[in-house]
């Protein structure tokens, strides 16, 4: 298998199909972190084009030094940030069947061994992720996705935020905090109101 | 292999309890564990290829095309095959020639006059079988525009709709069409 920077030194060659390459191996990191920073499929299908795009166009200014995925997460990360500063109002779409492409909580209630308690559970935890998720400021929701949702390093985020070190770590910490305090506001964690729901379940 | 529910929601309940307790280190990994258990979303089926149409059409290329013939073996077997055709096209004439002196006009005529008497005795058969099927037809339209034969009709028709009716109340009574999130 290619290597990532052989596959750009190949699209500055003029293969079309080693830039397909790329776009089938970051399609789901890309998307991943765009829909969970604007959490709305389709606002986060066009702003991944949109990295893509931007990639190709500026491929000559990659450099196989850094890593191509950091490089693909910076563009990312400021065509997202761009998009939230715009302040486009999301149409946050209706709960329906749709809401089984792309959202997390479909992806959770996606287990076609599951029982239908366990996957209501899933797809109730999945949405309550989403709130908290979406409760964050947008660098930290950024922090928390790239580092526990992606496994980056905080020398990545850094290279992708453009932030110090200390400041990811902050944002990290701060993040992580927010987060939990939300679940727990939404009755998640030891007697909490979902965790007392679930206990009362009949086992499956 | 997908996690057990129950595995996410033990990562979920370690990451709270810790973070109560302020053990971050213990926080961060539960945390993780419990992102790193839940798989990467996924973008609409076909998102590479709506990428590349629009990379291809916003810097005005055009998508390449695959050469059949760059392929070393599908150009040998082409070779062979026109070599095939040059050898057979040499042998095409004396054998043509042969085939000529078996069959004469009279048997060509003949066969003509026998495939022509076939076709007559095909459409014959089935200009029968058309009328006979006519005669069944207006012999049942007769039966059915009795009095008798229409109302036993009518009563044939209403009872099954009345049992249509009471199979859709069986099938649909206790069920709501619509389902109502209790969320």
């Amino acid at each position: 298998m290619k290597s990532d920077a052989e596959l750009v030194a190949s699209t500055l060659r003029g293969s079309q199909d080693a830039f397909r390459e790329l776009v089938v191996r970051f399609e789901r990191p890309v998307y991943s972190l765009v829909q969970r920073m604007v959490q709305n499929p389709a606002t986060a299908e066009d702003l991944a084009q949109e990295v893509f795009l931007k990639a190709y166009r500026r491929l000559d200014t990659y450099d196989p030094q850094w890593k191509f995925s950091s490089w693909l997460f910076k563009i990312a990360h400021n065509t997202t940030i761009d998009h939230l500063r715009r302040g486009v109002p999301e149409t946050v779409p209706l709960e329906s069947e749709d809401e089984d492409h792309g959202d997390l909580s479909a992806v959770l209630a996606d287990a076609a061994s599951e029982s239908p308690h366990a996957a209501a559970e899933r797809r109730d935890l999945g949405r309550s992720l989403e709130r908290a998720l979406a409760h964050l400021r947008p660098e930290y929701r950024v922090a928390v996705v790239m580092f526990y949702a992606q496994g980056a390093s905080y020398q990545e985020i850094c290279e992708v935020t453009g932030l110090p070190l200390g400041t990811v770590k902050t944002n990290l910490h701060r993040a992580r905090k927010e987060l939990a305090q939300v679940m727990t506001s939404l009755g998640w964690g030891p007697g909490g109101a979902v965790a007392s729901e679930t206990a009362k379940a009949p086992a499956s | 292999m997908r996690p057990h529910p129950q595995d996410i929601h033990d990562a979920l309940n370690r990451w709270l309890a810790a973070e109560r307790a302020d053990r971050f280190e213990d926080a961060d990994a539960a945390l993780r564990e419990m992102f790193e258990a839940l798989p990467l979303l996924a973008p609409a089926a076909g998102f590479a290829d709506r990428v590349f149409d629009q990379v291809l059409s916003r810097a005005g290329l055009q998508p390449v095309k695959r050469d059949v013939f760059a392929s070393l073996g599908l150009r040998l077997v082409l070779a062979a095959s026109l070599i095939a055709l040059s050898l057979g096209a040499i042998w095409l004439p004396p054998v043509l020639k042969a085939l000529g002196g078996l069959v004469s006009l009279s048997n060509v005529v003949g066969l003509g006059v026998r495939a022509v008497a076939g076709a007559s005795r095909g459409l014959a058969l089935v200009l029968r079988l058309g009328e006979w099927l006519f005669s069944l037809g207006r012999f049942l339209s007769d039966l059915l525009m009795a009095p008798q034969a229409m109302a036993a009709l009518a009563a044939c028709i209403l009872v099954s709709a009345l049992a249509f009716r009471f199979l859709r109340d069986q099938i649909f009574g206790e069920r709501s069409l619509t389902y109502v999130d209790p969320m």
